[in-house]
Order: structure tokens, then sequence, then C-alpha cells
């Protein structure tokens, strides 16, 4: 009874559970746990489809394919990590992804700019109309009480069926059959590292903005009046952190942050914005359940978005080698976003009781 | 002797290196109200979580009615007949009194299909029948949400009672009531206690442990240091064994000349859209003096300064603080020109409980050096570092326990954040302090030290507006009070005339009469 559990904890011990980390490592070993359990259930041997995933995504030669993987959905997590740093869900990535993408298009197909400019103007345009685009959810939420939430979520298919009329019928490549923009010329396209075939600057690119964006949450003023309302908004306007203003500064960040995800996409191979190509991938919702893991947390973000690469990379590894459907992959995905969900319910319940009174 | 309904033997809890209770005995007998007094972070609120199930005790056991037994959760404990009453209101404010009550135990209406459906006459009729044993005043109609904080109290006690518990906890139930309807709880208290139920109740109060407990137990740091029958002690021996020494009250004496307006409020009138809050309301207050305001709460102080310092809108009238016509500017532009407010509800509005005590003392003053910059090359920036050094400061200075300022705010004891509210909004060093409730839950040590801190605020030419249910504490802080009732400013007395009487009577309407 009561003294069975009393070896009160050493301090370290403590301090070590208490970590920011623990939550989404915790999570994801569960994932493999549970996974493991459905692939032995389904005849599949566990150890060789974890080999695949992690060959897949890691062996040498894909090495390169999943750091663009990564820049990506690195991007994407960052759209969705800084509004949650205030408390609010911009479910709008996709909109905001195509409408830089196609900008950028525009400038990098229609702009007479010399070279070196460019590949920047092309960039800075998609990230300017995009941030644009996304700002519109800040009014709506102060002046009329549209959540944040809803209006993203009912803004971002206007903005991809926008994209996809003019790649229909506005900047089509004739001699191709497909909706597709013609070929970017050479001056619009983002230089690359090295011999990588893949990875290019837009990596670097996306892992400045992280940088940028760990600075501002930890280091200005800014930066902690955002986590102060996602603290307690009420608190935040006692102390004279105005809300309106903030609301809209992140929600332009984000949106901008999707524009040069989008931009970089068009300005990579194959150097066309394609219709569907930006959105088919996922890409938006590995970045909201990776962000979430991290809790917006920026330096959490790079392991968080690690792991939801390799689980989106690795799958068709996993299904090469293992003979393992690459669904399963998905599935694995799935399981992570609901044991972190459980948590969730678990914080709230804690919260409801554990530290009950005064 | 008869066993008692519950005893806590040897009771033992630590958070990190915080030792929160320590070997603690608490016997309860039925039909009596056990009292728990102690400094704040002394482990009431810790010892009473254990009680009811919320944390689960290092060392130490529980004997109910003899037997022994072991709570995993507050529903081991409900089963056992126990009930408790948090100092935050646990309701749902869109649900009615009769649902709220009955939430969890339901009445069922009969035949199959609607089985799971409420019975809400026969809610509606158990609530009645409750209230009516008890004499506890509700209309179980009403939307939990419209009512004072006294009513809803009296529907978490409903709540207990429903459930059919035998034992009740009270954990600082009075911080937030005036007067009346502290009298009325412990109305219902001796009945229910008369009735067998047993009472435990946690409180700063020594009056209102010499009026209402037969028994008391002092904690300090985690350690009963008295535990006697009420009819055997004194208040002053309490005090010893809370604080260790005497305490001497603090008495606003003498006053220096006002100065000129920090505040000038004219014919101030706000609503919510259906009802007026606030209607026509002037008032100045002067560097160098405390003006007071009483009432029954309810009556439209929260809502005047609320509007004054910003977070809810005027509509009709002027507000100048300063000097400076603000009645339209946000609640930034009016801190930066000398506001600063102790807000009634610490844990909705004065603190965010996740980010840390340093980050909750350096909302406000983020902006400013040293830990911001509002000019020069750093504007915008933050420093950590300054942060944190601020923050040891004014843990020091207000003595405010806590074992780091890295740790959660809500890891601090009740008294202990409302001690850290007072520190950063003293910190501001502004022409005006709104201070309302500002020392709620805190004891009686910290009461003296923060009223002496006001008169200090005050005595350095500072303006002071203070909101309190404690007719005690204006009599004692402020120069000039004001009452409150339906909104509007009734009656206005200089300390020299004020009595709790005529306050008393003022706040009730009772004199409206004969002055009409
Ligand atoms: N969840 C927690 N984590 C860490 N420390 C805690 C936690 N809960 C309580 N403590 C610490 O335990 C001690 C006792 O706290 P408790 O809330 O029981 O005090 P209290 O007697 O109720 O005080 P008050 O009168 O201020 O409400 C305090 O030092 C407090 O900081
Ligand atoms: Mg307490």
């Amino acid at each position: 009874m009561s003294t069975v559990d009393a070896a009160p904890k050493p301090p370290l011990f403590r301090a070590a559970v208490r970590h920011p980390a623990v939550v989404p490592v915790g999570a994801v070993l569960v994932a493999v746990l549970i996974g493991a359990v459905i692939m032995v259930a389904s005849g599949i041997d566990p150890v060789r489809a974890y080999t695949g995933v992690v060959e897949g995504a890691l062996a040498t030669d894909n090495l390169d394919y999943t750091l663009s993987v990564f820049g990506l959905i690195l991007g994407m997590a960052i759209v969705f990590a800084i509004p949650l740093r205030m408390g609010e869900y911009n479910l709008g990535g996709n909109g905001q992804l195509v409408l830089g993408g196609i900008t950028a298009a525009a400038v990098g197909l229609y702009a007479p700019l010399p070279c070196a400019l460019l590949v920047v103007a092309a960039v800075l345009a998609g990230a300017v109309a995009a941030g644009l685009f996304a700002a519109i959810s800040a009014p709506l939420s102060e002046r009329l009480g549209i959540p944040v939430i809803i209006s993203t979520l009912l803004l971002s298919p206007i903005a991809v069926a926008f994209g996809s009329y003019l790649v229909r019928f506005r900047m089509t490549d004739t001699g191709s059959g497909v909706s597709q923009t013609p070929r970017l010329p050479d001056a619009a396209h983002l230089g690359t590292l090295g011999d990588l075939r893949y990875a290019n600057v837009g990596l670097v690119l996306v892992l400045l903005v992280l940088v940028v964006f760990w600075l501002v949450d930890s280091r200005t003023a800014v930066g902690f009046e955002l986590r102060t309302l996602g603290a307690n908004r009420r608190f935040g306007a006692y102390g004279g952190v105005h809300i309106g203003r903030l609301n809209l500064g992140a929600m332009a960040a984000a949106g901008a942050v999707a524009g040069v995800v989008g931009a970089v996409m068009v300005l990579s191979p194959p150097y066309r914005f394609i219709d569907g190509a930006l959105t088919a991938p996922g890409y938006t919702f590995a970045g909201v359940a990776a962000a979430l893991l991290a809790g917006g947390r920026p330096l959490l973000l790079p392991l968080t978005v690690a792991v939801f690469t390799i689980l989106q990379v690795g799958g068709a590894g996993m299904e090469r080698d293992a003979d393992v459907p690459r669904q399963l992959s998905e599935v694995l995905q799935a399981v992570v976003i609901i044991v972190l969900a459980l948590r969730t319910v678990v914080e709230a319940r804690r919260a409801r009781t554990g530290r009950a009174t005064t | 002797m008869t066993t008692p309904a519950v005893e806590l033997v040897g009771i033992g809890k630590r958070f990190g290196a915080v030792v929160a209770n320590d070997g603690v005995d608490l016997t309860l007998r039925r039909g009596s109200v056990h009292a728990v007094m102690g400094e704040n972070g002394a482990g009431k609120s810790t010892l009473m979580s254990i009680l009811y199930g919320l944390y689960r005790p290092d060392t130490g056991h529980i004997l109910r009615d003899g037997r022994r037994v072991e709570f995993a959760s507050p529903l081991d404990a409900i089963a056992e007949r126990l009930g408790m009453v948090h100092q935050h209101f646990k309701l749902f404010d869109s649900m009615t009194v009769a649902e709220n009550v009955v939430l969890g135990q339901e009445p069922r209406r009969s035949g199959r299909l609607r089985r799971s459906l409420l019975d809400r006459a026969a809610a509606s009729a158990r609530v009645t029948e409750l209230a009516g044993r008890y004499g506890l005043a509700v209309d179980p109609g009403a939307r939990v949400g419209t009512l004072p904080a006294g009513a809803r109290q009296r529907v978490e006690i409903l709540k207990a009672l429903h459930r059919e518990a035998e034992v009740l906890i009270l954990d600082e139930p009075t911080a937030v009531l005036t007067p009346g309807e502290v009298r009325s709880l412990f109305a219902v208290i001796r009945r229910a206690a008369d009735d067998g139920a047993t009472v435990v109740l946690v409180t700063h109060k020594i009056h209102e442990v010499l009026d209402v407990s037969d028994e008391v137990t002092v904690l300090r740091d985690g350690v009963v240091t008295a535990h006697v029958r009420t009819a055997d002690t004194t208040a002053a021996a309490l005090v010893t064994a809370m604080t260790g020494r005497d305490v001497v009250p603090a008495q606003n004496t003498g006053r220096g000349e006002p100065g000129e307006p920090v505040l000038e409020v004219e014919h101030l009138a706000v609503s919510d859209g259906e009802r007026t809050l606030v209607g026509d309301v002037s008032l100045t207050v002067r560097r160098g003096e405390i003006v007071g305001i009483a009432g029954v709460s309810g009556n439209g102080q929260h809502d005047l300064v609320a509007t004054l310092l910003g977070t809810h809108r005027a509509a009709a009238g002027s507000i100048r603080i300063a000097g400076v016509d603000v009645t339209d500017a946000s609640v930034r532009e009016r801190r930066a020109l000398g506001v600063a407010a102790i807000p009634e509800d610490r844990r909705g509005e004065g603190t965010a409980i996740t980010m840390s005590v340093a980050e909750n003392l350096a909302l406000g003053h983020h902006r400013t050096p040293p830990i911001g910059a509002s000019s020069g090359r750093r504007r915008g920036l933050l420093s950590g570092r300054a942060m944190r050094a601020r923050a040891q400061e004014l843990i020091a200075d207000f003595d405010i326990r806590t074992a780091s300022e890295q740790l959660p705010v809500g890891s601090l004891s009740g008294g202990n954040a409302q001690k850290l509210v007072v520190a950063r909004e003293l910190a501001h060093e502004a022409p005006l302090l709104i201070a309302e409730q500002p020392t709620q839950g805190v004891d009686i040590g910290a009461i003296e030290a923060i009223h002496r801190r006001l008169i200090g605020y005050r005595d350095d030419g500072h303006g002071v507006l203070l909101v309190s249910h404690e007719i005690s504490e204006l009599l004692a802080l402020a120069d000039r009070i004001l009452v409150m009732l339906g909104g509007r400013v009734v009656a206005e007395f200089a300390r020299s005339d004020a009595t709790p009487e005529n306050i008393g009577a003022a706040m009730s309407g009772a004199d409206q009469a004969v002055r009409a």
C-alpha cells in the first residue's frame, strides 16, 4: 500500500522525466511497439520490416532524397508550429503551399529579371503571396469571431483550386497533355548542393527559417508574448499583449514559410508547377503531425520531422525489401498520432486532478 | 470513544526536493468541524488532495471508520462518501444548477429507450429537496455561468451532498466570499455537522476558525505544530503555532497630502450588451491616497476595474490616467501610461500556470530594461538571464516560497502564487495601482506584509484603488471608501467616518431609504 511506492525519486530522474523531448520520443517508441504487434498479427516479421524502413530511408543511396523530403516536411511543420505557439491551429497549409508555388512559377516564367535575381524574386514572391493569403484568417478571427482553425481549413481549397485553374487555363504548357506549366528557365533553378541530386539550396533555406523561428521564439519579446497567449490568452490580454497584431503576424509568417516551401518545390526538378504535385505527397499533414508531436517547440521539430520523414520515405523501401505493403507505414504514422491524442487526454485529466486546489 | 470517521496516519509527501507533508496525523471525528490552518505552502492543500485521492502519499495511510483504505483516484474517495469543494470551482457554466449537481449520478427516466435520458424533473426536485434540507439558497434552473461566487460554491456543496458525502473537505472556501456569504456557508456547515457529517475546513482566517470549528490542526512546513480543541485556544496561540512569532496588524496611520489626480473617471457606464453592469460612475484617485471600493460581489466592482485596465470596453463616459484620456486606449497603452493591476481571478487572468515563475514575473516587464529593451539595438530582444535574476530578486523580496524560479507556477501553493502576482504588479512602480482582493489566499503574516507594502506604495506618492470583500481590510488601508451597489457608487465615507456598520448598511442598500 502506501509505503510500496514510497522511494523518493532522485532529482536527476525527475528532471529527465520532465524534459520536453520525453513525450515525442515516448510516443514514437509506443507507436513502434504497437506497429510491431500489428505486423506480428498479420504474419509479418517486424524486424525485417523496420530494417526495411530504416534502410529505405537512410541507405547511402537514398539519403539524398530523404534529406530533401525532410526539408519540405520540416518547412510545413514550421508552418503549423508558429501559430500553434499562440494556441491557434493553421490547417490551411495546402492552400498556402500551392499559392506560394504558383506565384513562384509565374515569377520564374514571366518576370524579366536577370539570372541571380530571378530565383530570389520567385521565392520572395511566393512567400509574400502565401503570407498575405494566410493573414486573412487573423482579422476573420478578431473581427468576426471565426476561429483560425475553421477559416484556414475553408480557405485552403479555394487557393488550391485557384492554382489548378491557373495551371490548366492560363499557364499551361501547351506541348504536353498534362496540366503543368512550361519548364522554368535555368535562371529560376535553385542552386544545387555539391553533387546531390535531390537536396538543394531549398533545404538550407528551410533550416535557416528554423533557426530564425527558434531565435524569435526564445529570445524576443514577440516570441514570449506568443507563448504567453498559448499558455493563457486572458493572462496575455491582461498583461497588455496585442492579440490581434500577434495573430496577424503569426499567420502571415506561417503563410510565408509555406510559400517558401511551395517555391522550393517548384524551383526544383522537374522545374514546373504540376497540378496536384505539391499537395499529393502529404507533406502538409506530416508537418502538422510532427509539429503537434513536438508541441510546436522549434528545437524538437527536427527530431519529430525526422521520424515522419523516415516513415514516409522508408515505406517504399520496406515494400521493396520486406515485401510489406507501404500502407503499413501510413498505419504507423496514424498510430503515432493516436498515441499523441491519448497523451492530450491524459494530460487534460492530470490538469483536472493533479493540482486541483490551492 | 467512537471510531473517528477518518484518520490520516503518518502522511508524508514530497515534490522533488520539497517536503510538503511529513508524518502528518489528522483525526476527523464524526459530527465535528475540523479546521486546518498554516502558512502558505505549509502543506494544507497537499494533505487535502491526499485525503481526496488526488495524490498518493509517499508514506502513511488512511483509515475510514477504522478500516484501512487506499484511494487511487477521487472516484474511490467518493465511493467512501468523501466530498471535496475546490477553491477553483469545477462546474460547467453553460449548464443549469440542477444538471451540474447531478452530473455523474443522474436520475434516469424509465423505459428502455428513454433510460439514457436525464430526468430533469427528478434532478430539479432532488436539488430543491437537498437545498431545503441544508438551507442552501439556489435556483435549480439557473445557468451556473450567471451566478456569483457564493452561489457557485453552494452548487459545489450540493453536488457533494447529492453523492451523499459524509465527509466534506473544503479548501479555502471563504477566500472568494463576501462576509454575508461566509455567514450562510457556516450555517450550512454547522447544520451538516449537527446532522452527523464530518467537515474539514482549510482557512487562513482565525476568526472563522474560532467561530465555526470544534478542533484545529496547525501545520508548519509540512509538520503538525498544534492540535487543540477550539474552545481551549486563542487567536494569539494559533498565530504563534502557525508562524512561530507574533504578527502585528498593519494599520494605515496618518496620511500625506494627496497630490494631483492619477485616475479620473467621469460618468462611466459598462454593459454586457443586455444588462448595465456599471452605471454612471465618477471617481478620482490622487497620488498619495488609497481609495477603497466596498460592495457585495457582483455589484459592478470587477467590471469597473476591468474597464479601467482596458480588458473591458466602456459604453459611455471617460477615463483619464495621469491626465491622459485613455477611454479608447489599449491595455498596453494604459499600462505604459502608468497602471498596474492585481486581478481578482488569479488563475484565469493573473497567471499562466504552465509557464515558469520567472516568465510569470516577467509579463509586462518584458519590453523594458533590464529584461527587454524599448529602444536601441536590443529593442524587441529578451534577456533570459535578466529575467531569472529579476525573478530571484522578487522571490526573495516578497518571500515567494518556491524551490526554483524555473518551476511552473502551477506547482506553487495558492498563497505563494498570489504573492507572485502582487510582486509583479508592485514592481511596475506605476502611478496607479488597481488592487482587487490583493490578499486572497495568503496567510496572516503575508497579509500584513502586503498591507504594509500598499501603505508604503501610497506614501511614496502613488495612487491605489483597492477593491475588497473584507471591510476590515478597507478600514485598515483606505483613506476614503466608496460603496458600490447595483453598478453604481451609492455612498462615500472618509476614513474617520467609516465603520463596519455604516459600510455594511450602504452595501446592502439598507440606508437608501434614509438618505433618499
Ligand atoms: N505539484 C507540485 N509540484 C511541486 N511542488 C508542489 C506541488 N504541489 C505543491 N507543491 C509544493 O508543496 C508545498 C505545499 O503546498 P500546498 O499547496 O500544500 O500548500 P498550502 O498549505 O495549501 O498553501 P496555501 O495556503 O498557499 O494554499 C509548497 O512548497 C508547494 O510549492
Ligand atoms: Mg492551498
